[in-house]
């Protein structure tokens, strides 16, 4: 492999990861926009994704790679399964809300944090105990073809991921932007009590933010399994510690900031261990944000809150 | 190989003498003294379907001592406990501690044969020393316990006399060895290393990079997974780039299962790619299962001799008295228990009294023909005569794709230099 063709294939692995990330980082900066609460259940909402994905390819009676599907059939799992599994989570994710975290709105300090913490932990040791300590074989209906780029390799698979993290990125980004939902929103995240004042239904707002964060945390975590062909009760931590840090370098709270956040820590991932080692991948991702933080506290894209007491 | 053969007969004969022994022996056993012998193996949950294979190749050689009345004057009884526990789920070393002090308490034990995983040994054999009791593990394989180095740990009492004794070879020849079966079978050149982050993975890494230098391999690099990430294409895709001739993996199925997934697909078919014993694991089959594990190298620590022609006496008693087939651990654990009752016989027939210690001297300085060949062990109770068997997953469709017996196909022994 030449230099060139070995850059453009670890680019194209970068932007895999950074697709991933970007989807689970925008759940972690939507709750924090309008609650300014870190939501660690969301690795864990993110686990029960992948695992909700599984089980609905299951369903359709998909087992390992053995069945390869083509066409309008393969279409319409995949849809199936993303329909389910992005339903699900959000589904988790407003009762998270309801019972976990509303009981403690009004009450100031690390509490409702620490909550997400144990409820993160509750999801993690359910489907550990449940479904076992073992790696399983993802479904994966993806026929094996393959594009050659400068000699790199881009799967189809890659080409899933790309479209189907981009377009919801961008479905969101229209949403949060030009729905009445999205106005309400960004009012709520401004300053929920003037929100209220103007007749904007808060509660409602925040029970929708968290079934479309947790949502695409569900795509996330079906794309990972589709991608990498496997799932484990691990998996939640490692993605989802990375995605958190895509969404603070972005600047946390600040929807395009998570994008260009989890590209940012995705490439870096991928041109650092080609170019350093493996090894020391999660010491240049942190340094970077260190750095990030000391000269740009709010993250690349981030502004100060402004009303915020 | 003379020595198979002989054990071949020998298990012939004990054989015959099954069937002919009958009613004869009734009456003089039952004037016999009894020696116990431990045996310890996690006999539920996880790890249950292998302890249980041991455990038969170790009531059968004690069965054939007592029906041949391979010991005069004595009847052999097993004491079968269970390392695991239900909170464990599996095999659980404070579980096995326990039993190993049960044994101790029992005046009658003399000897015992276990425990299967290196875990529990680790808690075992400080118990075992203070006791003078010698065991026979006949599937651990970390070196740590029987190394000298930490002979004030697992074996301090009696001037560090050696009571873990073993029937199989260590994880710290499995990586020279596999480095030699790369180099002089495999014609390997250049090769790449990653480990798992474990003790037991970077151990296995460390080691096949030692001998690989040796042997004049090229070391192209060597970098360190973490066991929690997911995705490995970034290692594999630097890999690719350096295009070694083969690749070596230290390390469990945790990272192993990603690394092997991932290799598809983006590795070339023809790169040599392999691990140690932790890739001969069910998960290899469920977990990555065809076409990613097509063609991946391991290793056992141990002989594979159930496939072995002069091994079907054995094999073929083994499944008519327990209705199951024994894999290569039920070999080992059949191997201690002729070394043991070979023991037992020669303090017999030299007239000396049976008593831990002396049992354990025995063993000591035992040389015994088993199934394997000559078994005997050095001062640290390591196995004399180290094999290491390589295996490389190959598609059989005649089987179950996870059956882990006859998806793994036998290649050979590892030259041992």
């Amino acid at each position: 492999m030449s230099p060139t063709t070995l850059f453009v294939q670890q680019l194209i692995n970068g932007l895999s990861l950074g697709g991933m990330y970007a989807l689970l980082a925008l759940g972690f900066t939507l709750i924090y926009g309008i609650l300014e609460l870190i939501n660690f259940a969301h690795f864990s909402v993110f686990l029960v994704g992948s695992f909700i994905g599984m089980w609905t390819l299951e369903a359709f009676g998909l087992s390992g790679q053995n069945v390869i599907m083509t066409g309008l059939p393969l279409i319409g799992v995949l849809l199936a399964a993303f329909v389910v599994s992005m339903f699900s989570c959000g589904v988790l994710g407003v009762v998270i809300e309801r019972y976990s975290l509303r009981p403690l709105r009004n009450v100031t300090g690390p509490m409702a944090m620490i909550t997400t913490i144990g409820v993160s932990y509750i999801l993690f040791n359910i489907i550990l105990l449940g479904a076992g300590a073992d790696t399983k074989n993802f479904p994966n209906p993806l026929p094996e073809l393959r594009f050659h780029i400068l000699g790199a390799v881009l799967d189809v698979r890659v080409l899933l991921i790309w479209v189907v993290s981009g377009s919801l990125m961008l479905g969101l980004w229209f949403f949060v932007q030009r729905s009445r939902l999205g106005k309400a929103m960004r009012a709520t995240a401004q300053d929920p009590d003037a929100a209220r004042m103007m007749g904007v239904d808060v509660d409602r707002v925040i029970l929708i933010a968290f079934f479309a964060g947790s949502a695409l945390a569900g795509a996330a975590g079906l794309i990972f399994g589709l991608y990498y062909n496997f799932t484990s009760y691990i998996i939640g931590y490692t993605a989802g510690l990375r995605a958190f840090t895509a969404a603070v370098l972005g600047g946390i709270g600040n929807v395009p900031g998570a994008m260009l956040g989890g590209l940012i820590i995705g490439l870096i991932e991928s041109l650092g261990g080609q170019y350093v080692a493996v090894k020391w991948t999660d010491v240049i991702i942190f340094s970077i944000l260190v750095l990030v933080l000391v000269f740009r506290p709010t993250g690349l894209l981030g502004t100060l809150a402004p009303q915020k007491s | 190989m003379l020595t198979r053969r002989a054990a071949g007969k020998l298990i012939a004969g004990a054989a015959a003498s099954t069937t002919l022994a009958g009613a004869g022996f009734r009456s003089a056993l039952a004037a016999n003294k009894v020696i116990k012998i431990g045996i310890t193996l996690p006999l539920t949950g996880a790890d249950a379907e292998g302890a249980n294979r041991i455990k038969y190749g170790a009531l059968l050689a004690i069965k054939q001592a007592n029906d041949s009345n391979a010991v005069k004057g004595y009847t052999l009884v097993p004491v079968i406990l269970n390392n695991a526990t239900t909170t464990a789920g599996q095999y659980d070393p404070a579980q096995a501690a326990t039993n190993a002090r049960k044994l101790v308490a029992d005046p009658e034990v003399m000897t015992a044969i276990g425990p299967e995983m290196s875990g529990d040994g680790k808690a075992m054999s400080a118990i075992y020393s203070e006791a003078n009791i010698a065991t026979i593990t006949p599937a651990s394989t970390n070196p740590d316990i029987t190394n000298p180095k930490y002979a004030s740990e697992y074996r301090p009492a009696h001037d560090h006399a050696a009571v873990y004794f073993r029937t199989v070879a260590t994880d710290a020849y499995q990586g020279p060895y596999m480095a030699n079966y790369y180099s002089d079978v495999l014609k390997v050149k250049t090769v790449y290393l990653l480990d798992d982050s474990g003790a037991y993975g970077v151990g296995l890494a460390d080691a096949f990079e030692g001998q690989a230098k040796a042997k004049g391999m090229k070391v192209l690099g060597r970098d360190r997974l973490n066991p929690t990430e997911a995705d490995y294409t970034v290692s594999l895709t630097k890999i690719k780039g350096l295009n070694p001739d083969g690749l070596y993996y230290g390390g469990v199925m945790g990272a192993g299962a990603k690394l092997v997934k991932q290799a598809y697909g983006i590795l070339p078919t023809a790169m040599v790619k392999g691990g140690g014993d932790g890739l001969l694991a069910p998960e290899m089959l469920t977990a990555v299962g065809f076409p990613a594990a097509e063609g991946w190298y391991c290793t056992i620590a141990a002989p594979h001799l159930t496939q072995n022609p002069k091994v079907q006496p054995f094999v073929k008693l083994y499944e008519s008295t327990y209705h199951t087939q024994p894999d290569d651990y039920a070999v080992t654990a059949y191997d201690a228990g002729l070394v043991i009752t070979a023991a037992l016989a020669s303090l017999v027939n030299a007239g000396k009294p049976i008593t831990r210690a002396n049992v354990r001297e025995a063993i000591q300085t035992s040389k015994t023909p088993t199934l394997q060949g000559v078994v005997s062990f050095d001062q640290n109770g390591d196995i004399v005569n180290k094999i290491i068997s390589v295996f490389q997953v190959v598609k059989n469709t005649d089987y179950p794709l996870t059956d882990i017996i006859h998806q793994f196909k036998y290649i050979g022994t590892a030259p041992t230099s």
